[in-house]
């Protein structure tokens, strides 16, 4: 089963059930994961920087789908939605400290996460918006600053993207138009 | 308010069918089925997130900031990319220059007809600019439009139409989107003579 992650929302998952987001166009996409846990994030964020950089305002989304995992076998807590406040996680560097937050606390260690980066397009090439550029340049920095290294980038252009992103072997997919 | 919204699409059908008609050469009536006004967050159900259509965006500026946008689906897109430049139906299924173009066009007629109607309801200065074209995700071009919004304010007034070109009976979405705290601010004196939905939903926002 996979978990739709809406725009502005993260989600933390240690279970084997993927990320899924679609209809990313200026916005910007920013996993991690850690390949010893096999545990990953997925944000979808809307813009670069938060106003306040307030992060204390998180509302948790309930989050446990064991009742409906087909057999529960292992299956406990599978994915936790954090913050369907829009004004939060919608900013990139808010997002990328509630993720770290939400990863460290299941035992992630910084130097081994992997971040990629998918989306920042400008959908209106005619019209000039640096929206989803400042959102990839935002990110690169703030990951920068938290020591998490970028391994992957899908990021620019002018196209739509939907992503689906496996926590347990970090693989991100793709979608384009065509 | 909403008797003035009915106003201005009532006014809007009949000159966008006009200059349509003249546009295409042939008989084009174009019809407001519907009119919605939504908090900003509730318009992606509209359409799905993955769903390929044509966008047609025009920013609006003058005494309130906003966006026009309009949504055909694909195969809409591709029937009236027929009809535009004169093609047999079922001919067009990759869109040219020309047909973004003839699509462009038709996003100008819609847009300014509507919004010329709506500035001289509400006797305001509305200022379209030219528009922009994208074909791709629904989710993808809505959400540029919605992220520019969201840098200024957390809430917008959309008014959402569905329109159908007769006798075909295309659908299309018109999207017009203002900053809440302007569109309030200018009905001001308007929704003191509003009934429905609209006064409540500005009321509660």
């Amino acid at each position: 089963m996979d978990i739709e992650v809406h725009m502005g929302d993260i989600a933390v998952i240690d279970g084997p059930h993927n990320l899924i987001t679609s209809g990313v166009g200026s916005c910007l996409v920013v996993t991690l994961y850690d390949p010893k846990l096999q545990i990953g994030a997925l944000a979808h964020t809307m813009l670069p920087l938060s106003p306040m950089q307030s992060t204390e305002h998180d509302t948790r989304l309930s989050g446990s789908l064991s009742s409906e995992a087909p057999f529960g076998r292992q299956t406990c807590i599978v994915a936790e939605q954090v913050s369907a406040k829009v004004e939060d996680t919608k900013y990139v560097d808010v997002a990328i400290d509630q993720m770290l937050k939400r990863m460290e606390s299941k035992g992630a260690k910084r130097k081994d996460l992997e971040a990629k980066l998918i989306g920042g397009s400008n959908m209106f090439p005619s019209f000039n918006s640096d929206i989803g550029k400042d959102n990839v340049l935002r990110a690169r920095d703030k990951l920068k600053t938290e020591g998490i290294r970028i391994v992957g980038e899908c990021v620019g252009g002018s196209q739509g993207r939907s992503v689906e992103f496996s926590p347990t072997t970090g693989v991100v997919t793709v979608k384009i138009k065509f | 308010m909403e008797n003035k919204l009915q106003e201005v699409n009532e006014q809007a059908a009949v000159n966008a069918s006009d200059a349509l008609s003249k546009l295409i050469d042939r008989q084009v009536e174009v019809e407001i089925s519907r009119t919605e006004v939504k908090k900003v967050e509730d318009l992606s159900p509209l359409i799905g997130p993955e769903e390929i259509v044509a966008g047609i965006y025009l920013p609006v500026t003058g005494d309130i900031n906003g966006a026009a946008l309009l949504i055909f689906p694909k195969e809409t897109a591709f029937v009236l990319s027929d009809l535009l430049v004169k093609r047999e139906p079922g001919t067009t299924h990759k869109l040219s220059e020309l047909d973004t173009s003839a699509l462009k066009e038709v996003g100008n007629i819609i847009s300014g007809n509507y919004l010329t109607i709506l500035s001289n309801v509400l006797q305001i200065k509305i200022i379209e600019h030219i528009p922009n074209f994208s074909f791709d995700m629904f989710g993808a071009i809505v959400s540029q439009i919605i992220t520019a919004f969201a840098q200024n304010t957390e809430k917008a007034l959309v008014i959402e139409i569905e329109f159908t070109f007769k006798p075909e009976t295309f659908k299309g979405y018109f999207l017009l989107l203002f900053e809440l705290e302007q569109f309030k601010a200018m009905l001001g004196s308007l929704v003191g003579v509003a009934g429905g939905g609209v006064k409540a939903f500005l009321e509660t926002s």
